[in-house]
């Protein structure tokens, strides 16, 4: 199998690179890039460890081919804070204690993130169905409803 | 009690600002120049004899650097408490995940594929799938060295139960199932190997205690101690499943015999039959209680799936020596449980260590009971449970400060029962919206020991180095104790620093790692806080002293050990079993749907005693994350196992509880009694969350549909089939 170069933005950088045809977002950019925050949970879609926003959009890097990233733009965990300025999801979900392993946290904050942007003022309800797709196992999940909503306030008060 | 600045105070945990930028770094997290990668060939079939392996076409692959099989480890035993598995199989395999050789080569990819082509010729021997076939005379048998399957028998005989049973007005006798649960933590295993600076072969992984993953590191490689290291960095759950080993030491042993760093990486698939399952169990209980619902007899039957191999399966099955009756005080009991070799994924330790199983079935007794003696839930259950001077089954009287009484009635207000003559009335359900489905409430209590108990040494070690001149500039407080996610390394820090005279962030923690610290013991047990708190706190009273006495640095630090507890008599399991528990009612609310046998969670009341919560977000963080991990056990999460090949190896097909399963309504009450061993009163609760929510929801959803379950989980095809009218 010949490789494939790829083009993509990720966290504001342009990065170009050769990698295989079958391999997928979330390789090139653990072991590519180096950027671990991003989990494996599952290699199937089914756990929402690897969610990232893929021109905005929250997916499940371990089911989206490097080569379907071609040309597009990339944000990951360690792309959130600007400037060293966390995101208030961020933020929130460290003061809300929604973080115990935090192993599901870089993509629950993803998809958070991604839901705020386009709801900015969710009801309980809107988060638990935008956050359907993230398992956790150690929070039972209350404060992490709890987190977002306090994310959700910031962010309306600016 | 004292007042205190720190131990009380919901600080944001040290931890998390790394978890939420992604640069916490967890096990798979962590690469080296030169690194090899390393590939597990599992045995895929249940029983069989191992009749060759050719490794031949493997070590042709591009990449390829040794295919290592049981002749490369030095003792080739594993084990928690008996080394009665090897690191890699020799003779035969005993389940699916038993490992049989591995693959070391240049990229993960090249391992994978050279793995398929290792040649392994196989005799199928007969499965035993059930520890009933299994504890049979004349089954096959699982390990051909012992003389039969049975791999523990434990006895309690306290009083005169067949006498006892004689007399009673009433005799509720049923039997109970508990299935395998998949622990499902986040993070799959992996790790890497290394020699580090002193030339110590390293593994640097996630697992519940260094030391114990050292020890069976340096046993099979046949290494003093010393020239072994294990290190732990951001682990993502553990809940138990971790507490036996899984790649640490065929990683040890991959980078010790190639001089370079090696890597492994699970997929959910390997972790799901690489490591062990809470133990399925058969409970047959035969209880006599009197008219006015006093209970007088207890008869046990116990028998447990340990699986191919031992984990900890004896020591599960002895927490029902006090557990099988639950949390009640019978003067009349007897038990005898048996613990029976399979071809299943291993039973190990996971969240209750066998209380939630034996809750579970005390629990649905004691509504069997109420119903037929017309008590009311909550009645029955004050009237007998374990209070202040109470006698546990072992003879022994339980520790003070036993909470549970009022825990129980404040569970009962707090879901809306209330007093009345002659008992308590419990409320009715709010009326369902639709027509099709129907509303019920129940109510559980429960308890759970904390520490090993049953005469083992417990203790924890820790250090505490206070640096400066004039005042204390920064405090380092050394424990190898794991934070699993639980949160330890924070509120070990707090304890500190409600000792020293120093603000919080002029303590660092350096942590997990063989190298710097002593043993403080497993994360498991609901101990930690407790014991290695306690060692801290030792450690940080000491290193003070010595300051105040103008040592500079000043170090403290050492062992500390717990009051002791004793053996159990074999015969009759008399003894002191345990110095602490923690006590729970929990209250449910839920709405069943007669055409699809769906449950729904509408509402919980939990009410626990964490004796002083240090870090009280923290404290409800683990009671959520305890009732959402229970939830899952009692209701969808369904581990299928057929002639030991388990069907349910991915998370699409194991389901754990989303976020839209999660109870949206949770009411936390926490009532803090102090308990006597633990530092400031504090009492474990990683575990107590989890305990008497099963219960709880099956009885919930006899009081909507009037029907009984005595197993579970309650699958909607479960739930839908006991609903539906017989045909003929």
């Amino acid at each position: 199998m010949d490789n494939i170069v790829v083009n993509l933005t990720v966290n504001g950088q342009s990065y170009r690179g050769e990698t295989r045809p079958n391999q997928t977002l979330l390789y090139l950019l653990r072991e590519d890039l180096g950027l671990t925050g991003t989990k494996d949970g599952c290699s199937e879609g089914e756990c929402g460890a690897c969610t990232v926003l893929l021109d905005g959009e929250p997916v499940n890097s371990c089911l989206v081919l490097a080569g379907q990233a071609d040309g597009r733009e990339v944000l990951t965990i360690e792309g959130l804070a600007q400037n060293g300025a966390l995101h208030p999801v961020q933020r929130a979900f460290v003061e809300s204690a929604a973080v115990q392993c935090g192993f599901c946290a870089p993509g629950l904050i993803m998809s958070s993130v991604a839901l705020l942007k386009r709801t900015p003022n969710p009801t309980a309800g809107e988060i638990r169905t935008a956050l359907g797709g993230n398992l956790c196992r150690c929070t039972g999940y209350t404060k992490i409803v709890e987190a977002v909503q306090r994310a959700a306030e910031e962010l309306k008060h600016g | 009690m004292a007042n205190l600045h720190m131990v009380g105070q919901s600080v944001i945990r040290k931890d998390a600002w790394t978890k939420v930028t992604g640069q916490a770094q967890y096990a798979s997290d962590v690469s080296l120049p030169g690194m090899l990668y390393l590939k597990i060939i599992f045995a895929g079939r249940p029983h069989a004899r191992i009749l060759s392996i050719d490794s031949s076409a493997a070590l042709k692959q591009p990449g390829v650097v040794v295919v290592l099989t049981a002749a490369d480890v030095p003792v080739n035993q594993r084990g928690l408490i008996i080394p009665d598995q090897q690191v890699f199989c020799a003779e035969k395999v005993r389940f699916v995940g038993d490992q049989v050789a591995a693959v070391v080569a240049e990229t993960a990819e090249q391992a994978t594929r050279a793995a398929r082509l290792v040649k392994i010729e196989y005799e199928d021997l007969p499965v035993l799938d059930n520890p009933l076939g299994a504890m049979k005379t004349g089954a096959a048998l699982v390990h051909e060295d012992k003389p039969g399957n049975i791999c523990h028998q434990v006895r309690l005989r306290r009083g005169d139960v067949d006498a006892a049973l004689a007399q009673a007005d009433i005799i509720v006798e049923r039997e109970y199932f508990t299935p395998m649960q998949e622990h499902a933590y986040l993070e799959p295993e992996g790790g890497l190997g290394y020699i580090d600076e002193q030339g110590r072969v390293t593994v640097r992984t996630s697992g519940q205690s260094t030391h114990d993953d050292l020890r069976q590191i340096a046993a099979a490689l046949d290494l003093p101690q010393e020239r072994v290291r294990v290190i732990y960095g951001a682990i993502g759950g553990a809940f138990g499943g971790r507490e036996d080993v899984s790649i640490q030491i065929a990683l040890a042993l991959a980078a010790w015999k190639l001089q370079r760093p090696v890597k492994i990486t699970w997929g959910r698939d390997e972790s799901i039959i690489g490591h062990g399952k809470r133990h399925a169990i058969i409970m047959r209980h035969k209880w006599g209680a009197r008219h006015d619902g006093t209970l007088i007899a207890a008869k046990v039957e116990i028998i447990s799936d340990a699986g191919a191999y031992n984990y900890t399966s004896g020591d599960v099955l002895t927490n029902f020596r006090y557990a099988a009756v639950g949390a009640y005080e019978i003067p009349n009991v007897s038990m005898d449980g048996y613990a029976v070799y399979t071809n299943n994924v291993p039973g190990c330790a996971c969240r209750g260590f066998g209380s939630p199983q034996a809750t579970f079935a005390a629990e649905m007794q004691m509504e069997q009971l109420a119903e037929q003696l017309g008590l009311d839930p909550v009645t029955i259950r004050l009237q007998n449970c374990v209070r202040d001077g109470s006698m546990l089954a072992t003879q022994s009287e339980i520790p003070r400060g036993v909470s549970l009484p009022k825990l129980i009635e404040t569970c009962a207000h707090e879901i809306g029962a209330y007093r009345q003559a002659g008992g308590w009335r419990m409320p009715a359900a709010s009326p369902a919206e639709e027509r099709y489905k129907r509303r019920g409430i129940g109510i559980a209590a429960g308890m759970k020991n904390s520490g090993f108990g049953w005469g083992f040494p417990e203790g924890s070690e820790a250090r505490v180095v206070l640096h400066g001149v004039a005042e204390i500039e920064r405090a380092e407080v050394h424990t190898a104790a794991a934070d699993v996610g639980q949160g330890a390394h924070s509120v070990l820090a707090q304890i500190a620093a409600e000792v020293l005279p120093i603000p919080l962030d002029r303590i660092e923690m350096v942590t997990s790692d063989t190298a710097d610290s002593g043993d403080a013991g497993p994360a498991s047990a609901s101990r930690l806080t407790m014991f290695a708190g306690n060692a801290v706190k030792q450690a940080a009273e000491q290193a003070l002293q010595r300051w105040r006495d103008e040592e500079r640095p000043a170090t403290g630090g050492g062992r500390w050990n717990a009051p002791p507890t004793t053996k159990p008599d074999p015969e009759t399991g008399a003894c002191i079993n345990s110095i602490s528990y923690a006590y729970g009612a929990q209250a449910v609310e839920v709405e069943v749907d007669i055409e699809t046998g769906e449950i729904r969670i509408i509402k919980a009341v939990a009410v626990h005693d964490p004796g002083r919560a240090v870090n009280p977000q923290q404290v409800s963080g683990q009671l959520q994350g305890g009732i959402a991990q229970a939830q899952g056990w009692a209701l969808t999460e369904n581990f299928i196992t057929q002639g030991g090949y388990v069907r349910t190896d991915r998370l699409s097909t194991y389901l754990i509880p989303t976020i839209l399963d999660a109870i949206p309504d949770i009411k936390l009450v926490c009532l803090e009694e102090p308990d006597v061993v633990g530092p400031f009163g504090v009492r474990g609760v990683g575990e107590i969350g989890f305990i008497m929510l099963a219960p709880a929801i099956v009885s919930a959803v006899h009081n909507a549909v009037e029907v009984w379950f005595d197993r579970l989980p309650l699958t909607p095809e479960r739930v839908l089939s006991a609903l539906l009218p017989t045909s003929g």
